[in-house]
């Protein structure tokens, strides 16, 4: 049986495009085709990742004007037939701007950019893209400078009541308090979905922790994205 | 004054963030001029704004609203404000 496809959309300005076709590729056993920003048809709806960089140069605001981008456009409709969609760092900025999910990603509390590794804790085990990682904590890193999410206290409130904040940063041993907020998000959100439960947004990246021995956490998020094909 | 001087229509569109959301760029300005030895200033807010030439329509001030609250500010955390110049 031939493999199944996923795409992964390109803009000016993406740079881990490359790192998450490889652990695409590798640990869910698919092929893969990387679609230009401004091709307005996507061949492959199995799956489509937005990955992340620094689209359009980050220009106005974090992800704003890829959300204009013809392949976006396309993006928007597939999500609304159910086409599980994944956001990684910019590529979850992106998802914000277009309203896919809820919220914004703004400036870091303390103005940096961050680059380290993370301890990220797993708060939704029930969502097709999480049911399968057997650890409660994962370490992921996060390489941001727009990464604090905000909305508006009834919108934080919802998500909490729909169970849909996904990953919250963490202490290594799943503890939530402000010492392992790495840059002000709410609530320590790292990553959210929306209510059906076919888009997912995250700030870390597991495809940046997938080749090391000790450190691939992402190996169990990508093989289980497996079982959505 | 030529007409097409006089029929150039600008409008500015000023961009603030949303009262209550920590701006820690404005936040920093702030504690620079506090350490420039100024003690009258009580907050400083930032924005931006943009001037946008457009030719006359019939819907100037709605396509402007549009391009405005679906382009240039993000609803969530910012307002905005359009002015003719």
């Amino acid at each position: 049986m031939p493999k199944k496809v996923v795409s992964i959309v390109v803009f000016p300005g993406s740079n881990c495009d490359r790192d998450l076709d490889i652990a695409v590729q590798k640990y869910m056993n698919v092929n893969t085709e990387l679609v230009w920003h401004d091709d307005p048809n996507i061949e492959n709806q199995e799956m489509i990742f937005i990955p992340g960089g620094f689209s359009f140069g980050d220009y106005l605001r974090s992800g704003a004007l890829a959300t204009k981008s013809p392949a976006m456009k396309e993006v928007i409709r597939l999500s609304k037939k159910g086409v599980p969609i994944i956001g990684i760092c910019n590529g979850f900025q992106i998802l914000t701007e277009c309203k896919l999910l809820d919220g914004a990603l703004i400036d870091n509390y303390k103005r940096l950019f961050i680059c380290k590794e993370n301890f990220v804790k797993i708060e939704n085990k029930n969502t097709p893209f999480t049911q399968n990682i057997k650890k409660n904590v994962v370490q992921f890193p996060i390489a941001h400078a727009q990464g604090r999410f905000y909305t508006s206290e009834d919108n934080l409130k919802r998500l909490e009541d729909n169970n849909q904040i996904v990953f919250k940063y963490s202490s290594r041993d799943g503890k939530i308090n402000k010492s392992e907020n790495p840059n002000g998000s709410m609530n320590n959100i790292a990553g959210i979905i929306n209510k059906n439960k076919n888009i997912l947004g995250l700030m870390p990246h597991p495809e940046r922790a997938v080749n090391f021995s000790e450190y691939n956490d992402g190996v169990s998020f990508f093989r289980g994205l497996q079982n959505l094909l | 004054m030529n007409l097409r001087k006089l029929l150039k229509m600008i409008y500015r569109v000023y961009i603030n963030f949303k009262k209550g959301i920590l701006d820690p760029e404005a936040e920093a300005i702030k504690r620079t001029i506090d350490s420039m030895g100024y003690k009258t200033i009580k907050n400083i807010s930032k924005g931006k704004f943009f001037d946008i030439e457009i030719s006359s329509s019939k819907n100037t001030l709605g396509d402007l609203e549009k391009i405005s609250s679906d382009l240039l500010s993000n609803p969530i955390i910012e307002n905005f404000k359009i002015i003719k110049k």
